[in-house]
């Protein structure tokens, strides 16, 4: 029995050590591609908790982030504060305006609150082009530093910057993971699968819906802080209505539900991006071909064609 | 314990509860009865908040009920089950029962404590050996069975059963009806039932309500009700399931 | 009397408001029927205006035959999205489906990109570019082939819903699949001629209004969206108010944008949107 957990933890345990030790072999393009991933990652196992675990489909993933990217980078460079005290600032600000967002627009059904959460993304994304003097607008918000050396560490280098959003990442994903393990995600995977029902036995699914809602905003918001000090440059093109397309279209590839899924997806997608970086037209359109195959024969993304692959193998 | 006052509820033109009244004691067992479309199943959501009345009140051990959440209404006490069986399709037997426990007793209670009152109604309810399936390879009569286990983990002082025999063999039947009798006896739970199967309403339940058209023509024992001219006059040419 | 700006700018308005009810026609009907916001009119969107600007631009071909082309090539998309994706999607459910019009709004963006770049082309119709003054109001003959055009296909279709068999099999389904089944009605068929519909109405719109704004890749988001909330202005399911809903939206636009903020005139669709869902969330003439 021991060695089957030690068996099955073994591929992770591996990709681990990889991780780490990337800044040691790698080049620096590909730590910083790495880097990104990982960023998207977060965003996406954050999103998995909205859509895969209480069923609402929302595209302000985007909005969520660029909010946390913007505000920090104001906060530091305009008010010159500290990026310890500036990060946990934004997050705070990005879960308040969840909340307040999440309250009344999580009353609507379906695709009424999915068209909601669209036009949201897309106003928070004119407020970041034509806000220029607060971001500096479409000629980007730039000289962002790092984040602020603790004692001997410092994360001026592109190295230490991949590694503090690695730890990051990886606290982060044992959080969620818990949170999805825990009693509250058995309440949060009833109401996905009818909230009618769950209502009907004594659950808050409006109360749970919206902590769902803004656990997600906020896992996306420290994301985008950890973006704003690493890239160093914000763009509001950056955060369009394309980003949060992307995070669902990543948490869909990987496997909706499944947590590990999102974060495989948002590998692979960004992996296979850079690849494609030569032929530009290409890449999004193999892309979406690619997604709309999944969809039709494997709704259950990446994680269930492992899944189903696994299972062959194993009677084969 | 509930007082229903004056209920009425229209959808458009259709009135589907009209001015309907009545009061249920503790530890009653109650049928409402009537043809299809006489409103049973809309009184029964009206109880429980899935729908807003137009007029009437809906009070619960004194306390008026009539405007709050379906949420609300189950942590007050009030359990139902649904006419078209509903459930969590991918839990399993246990996990389903278990997400009622949690909801009653709070994510943060003792593990210990919700494992085993999940695992005392999984038996209670003859499901021990599913505990482990998933409920959407379940029979419809094992789905029941695990929407009334998980409704019962809520700990609910009223149960409103939506024609929860419907499907069920005639010694399946008479198995609900022991397992209605025990809930009611032993855990002390009032029930009222919506059935069209006359033999065990008769059996069951000693309050009966007739509802014709949204109104209620007719309250009483079951000797009484047998015999009232109005109720067979609205049952005649109807179907009704002499089991 | 009226300042003849306000009523240049009342004329303007309109029409986009027209065009937004055209597309939001077709959406209203495709969602009342199939259950399914389709985003990928979006795309479709996008498609058939280039489809048009080509048929200008390499058949120098006169607008009325771009426009009919165009149409087609809408028609086309849309009911091959149907038969090959969505019919295929539909027992998993909405969800599904909408991933999949999302993921093909993206597909059709992209082609567009790669085929005809980012860069705008300007789809000039020189015929239609005399500006007119019609009593003192400044406009172009082509705004006033938009306005009539987009009124005749309203009370085309308006006819056509109401009174010839297809149009009462589309009501019928929409107001409940199921009955309709039963009665003998054969679904795939009116899913066929509803997305036809939509298909047809979206290039419309698209290839209309084209030559006042110029066509890029990603001109397709904002009408959209700006259609999805006409439907919802205008009540699920009801074309008057597809009509209604999109002459408001129009007017509030182009007045918005001059009185109050250009920069964030797409943003009053929000406000209406917000305002409708909380106020009146059947919309204006919606039944549910």
């Amino acid at each position: 029995m021991a060695n089957y957990k030690v068996v099955r933890s073994l591929p992770t345990i591996i990709i681990l050590i990889i991780l780490i030790t990337l800044p040691l072999y790698a080049s620096s393009y590909v730590v910083f591609v790495v880097a990104i991933a990982l960023l998207y990652a977060m965003v996406a196992a954050g999103y998995d908790v909205l859509l895969g675990y209480t069923g609402q489909l929302s595209f302000c993933q985007g909005a969520f982030y660029g909010i946390g990217a913007y505000l920090s980078a104001i906060l530091t460079v305009n008010y010159g504060w500290s990026f310890w005290l500036a990060m946990p600032t934004s997050v705070l600000f990005v879960g308040l305006v969840s909340a307040i967002i999440g309250y009344p627009a999580l009353r609507l059904r379906g695709a009424y609150f999915a068209v909601t959460t669209f036009f949201l993304a897309h106003f928070v994304y004119l407020l970041f082009l034509n806000e220029v003097t607060l971001t500096g607008g479409p000629l980007g918000f730039r000289g962002i530093r790092p984040p602020e050396s603790i004692g001997p560490l410092s994360f001026e280098s592109m190295e230490n910057g991949y590694l503090l959003i690695l730890f990051s990442f990886i606290f982060i994903y044992i959080l969620l993971r818990k949170f999805v393990n825990s009693n509250v995600g058995l309440i949060l995977k009833s109401i996905e699968q009818d909230d009618i029902l769950a209502d009907s036995i004594g659950i808050n699914t409006a109360a749970y819906k919206l902590l769902s809602f803004v656990i997600s905003a906020t896992v996306a918001g420290f994301a985008g802080t950890m973006f704003a000090h690493f890239f160093r440059l914000l763009h509001p093109t950056t955060f369009s209505w394309f980003l949060s397309e992307m995070v669902v279209i990543i948490t869909l590839v990987g496997g909706v539900g499944t947590l590990i899924g999102p974060v495989l997806g948002a590998g692979i997608v960004t992996f296979i991006l850079e690849f494609l970086r030569f032929a530009p037209e290409i890449r999004y359109i193999g892309w979406a071909i690619a997604l709309i195959a999944i969809l039709m024969f494997e709704p259950k993304g990446l994680i269930g064609l492992i899944k189903r692959v696994g299972r062959r193998w194993k009677y084969a | 314990m509930l007082k229903v006052t004056g209920l009425t509820k229209s959808f458009g033109k259709l009135v589907a509860v009209n001015n309907l009244s009545f009061t249920v004691n503790e530890k009653e067992r109650v049928a409402i009865i009537g043809p299809n479309g006489a409103g049973k199943t809309t009184t029964f959501n009206l109880i429980t908040g899935l729908l807003k009345p137009d007029k009437g009140t809906i009070e619960f051990y004194g306390k008026d009920i009539t405007r709050l959440k379906p949420y609300q209404i189950c942590r007050a006490g009030i359990g139902r089950t649904f006419q078209i069986v509903r459930s969590f399709p991918n839990f399993t037997v246990f996990e389903h029962v278990l997400v009622g426990a949690i909801s009653r007793y709070g994510p943060r209670a003792q593990v210990d404590l919700l494992k085993r009152q999940a695992e005392d109604l999984i038996q209670k309810l003859g499901l021990s050996s599913k505990r482990n399936t998933l409920v959407r390879n379940l029979t419809i009569v094992d789905k029941k069975r695990v929407e009334l286990a998980t409704a019962l983990a809520l700990k609910p002082k009223l149960l409103l059963l939506d024609e929860l025999m419907a499907g069920l063999n005639p010694a399946e039947i008479d198995e609900c009806i022991e397992l209605l009798k025990k809930i009611n006896e032993e855990d002390g739970i009032t029930l009222i039932v919506v059935e069209h199967i006359m033999r065990a309403v008769m059996k069951l339940c000693n309050h009966i309500i007739v509802m014709h058209y949204g109104k209620k023509i007719a309250e009483g024992t079951p000797m009484e009700i047998s015999t009232n001219r109005d109720v067979i006059e609205a049952y005649l040419g109807e179907g009704v399931a002499y089991a | 009397m009226i300042d003849t700006l306000v009523l240049t700018q009342l004329l303007n308005g309109a029409i986009l408001g027209l065009i937004y009810g055209l597309m939001a026609i077709g959406l209203t009907m495709i969602w009342s029927v199939t259950d399914l916001p389709d985003f990928s009119q979006g795309g479709i969107y996008i498609i058939s205006a280039y489809v048009a600007y080509w048929t200008i631009t390499l058949l120098n071909a006169p607008y009325f035959l771009a426009l009919l082309i165009g149409a087609l090539a809408g028609i086309l998309l849309s009911v091959s999205f149907e038969r090959v994706v969505y019919n295929r999607l539909r027992p998993s459910g909405v969800l599904s489906c909408l991933l999949a019009a999302i993921a093909l709004f993206f597909l059709l963006e992209n082609i567009a990109n790669a085929l005809w770049t980012p860069k705008a082309k300007i789809m000039s119709v020189p015929e239609t570019e005399v500006t007119l003054n019609l009593f003192g109001i400044v406009t172009s003959y082509h705004r006033i082939i938009i306005f009539i055009t987009s009124v005749i296909l309203f009370i085309f279709i308006h006819l056509f819903i109401k009174y010839t068999k297809i149009g009462m099999a589309i009501r019928a389904v929409a107001e409940d699949r199921e009955i309709a089944a039963l009665m003998g009605i054969d679904t795939s068929k009116v899913y066929i001629a509803t997305w036809a519909f939509g298909g047809a109405l979206t290039s419309v719109a698209a290839i209309l209004i084209s030559p006042l704004y110029a066509v890029w890749p990603g001109m397709g988001t904002l009408p959209l969206l700006k259609a999805l909330v006409v439907v919802i202005l205008g009540g699920f399911g009801s074309i008057i108010g597809a009509l209604v809903g999109g002459l408001i939206l129009g007017l509030i636009e182009t007045f918005g944008a001059i009185y109050v903020s250009a920069a964030y005139q797409h943003g009053f669709a929000f406000i209406i949107l917000l305002l409708t869902l909380s106020l009146r969330p059947r919309g204006l003439f919606g039944r549910r």
